[in-house]
């Protein structure tokens, strides 16, 4: 949905809760019903469960932390585990803000906004930003996550009762949402061969770190590689 | 199952774990960024850099959550889950980026391939 320069904020944080309901917000709200089973398996309270999705607002470290207590891993390695696996939140949010800035805006409200970053808001953002007013695109922003995170929360919530009641095929297809999201969120943001190079690489080079590297730091080995050949491959392409 | 911490055990350990071990080393680097990213231009190279990290590191983390996967989802075959992921990418390429219908039908294929093949 376009939004028009002359639009008042209401109506422009409307557009933001409409696109989120198009689709993105219905896919994390589902994809984060896993975390209340995962929370509920290790006899954590429903309300820290819920809590994790507003606050940790990151499918895979919340995924890692309440799957590493059940495993029983030290609580330093859950921390660096976390640590590493979030680690791509620098990158994302550095790559997002400049798009949401504007002069005068505080410290407070780049923190309030960065806070919102995942992978939805991320590649949702990126893609739909650009062609918004700049003076509009905070209050759009703010709307589309604040969506996103009021059904997330109630996913999380339904998840932490009913999941355990589902048959298999049911309960593997809700934990495996988050994956297939991610993806389907990463191929419809791909704009060049650049992008295409980073992606194939990322999904190739992660499983192949992990065996041998391994330690946390895997992921963000995989990711730097992948990341710097993919800049190579999309410079080729673009005209001196 | 990790233990609480003895001396900060109470009723609300589950909240200040959460704080400490999840929130906390999530956050940091949302925080972070907004310090990198002060007086960065929106169409910088080095922001080709960074978002071309970001892009791998999600692709890993879908690779990880694949490979090694968390709860009853590590019950269906691993060629399912594979299978989930391309049927995502091929509805993709072929249909134009209809992302609702790339979803269903990697849905599809992963509870209709745990409920023909049952666990691994």
């Amino acid at each position: 949905m376009s939004v028009s320069a002359d639009w008042g904020w209401q109506r422009v944080a409307l557009a933001g809760v409409r696109d989120a309901l198009s689709l993105p917000a219905w896919i994390v709200g589902f994809g984060l019903v896993g975390i209340g089973s995962l929370a509920h398996d290790v006899g954590y309270p429903v309300g820290s469960a819920v809590l994790s999705t507003i606050l940790v607002w990151a499918g895979p470290s919340q995924v890692l932390f309440f799957a590493s207590i059940a495993a029983g891993a030290a609580w330093s390695a859950i921390a660096i585990a976390v640590a590493f696996a979030s680690l791509r939140f620098l990158p994302m949010t550095v790559a997002i803000l400049p798009l949401l800035r504007r002069p005068g805006q505080s410290v407070w409200l780049q923190l309030l906004l960065a806070h919102y970053v995942a992978v939805t808001a991320w590649t949702e953002g990126l893609r739909r930003l650009p062609s918004i007013p700049v003076h509009q695109r905070v209050v759009y922003f703010l709307g589309f996550a604040n969506t996103c995170m009021a059904l997330s929360s109630i996913g999380t919530f339904s998840g932490y009762y009913l999941l355990g009641q589902l048959p298999l095929p049911f309960a593997a297809g809700l934990l495996c949402l988050t994956p297939i999201f991610f993806l389907v969120s990463l191929t419809a943001g791909l704009r060049h061969r650049g992008d295409v190079t980073a992606l194939v690489l990322g999904l190739v080079l992660a499983p192949i770190c992990q065996r041998f590297i391994g330690g946390g730091f895997d992921l963000i080995v995989a990711g730097l590689i992948a990341g710097t050949v993919a800049v190579f491959v999309g410079q080729r392409r673009k005209p001196a | 199952m990790t233990q609480p911490i003895a001396w900060l055990d109470g009723p609300l350990w589950p909240y200040l774990a959460l704080i400490l071990f999840a929130v906390l080393p999530t956050e940091i680097w949302r925080w972070l960024a907004v310090v990198f990213a002060r007086g960065l231009d929106a169409d910088s190279a080095l922001l080709d850099w960074v978002r071309a990290v970001a892009t791998a590191l999600l692709a890993g983390i879908v690779a990880k959550l694949i490979v090694s996967p968390p709860g009853v989802l590590a019950q269906a075959p691993i060629l399912v889950r594979i299978g989930a992921l391309a049927a995502a990418v091929a509805v993709m390429a072929l249909s134009r980026r209809r992302m609702m219908l790339a979803v269903l039908m990697a849905e599809a294929v992963l509870i209709g391939g745990v409920w023909l093949f049952g666990s691994a």
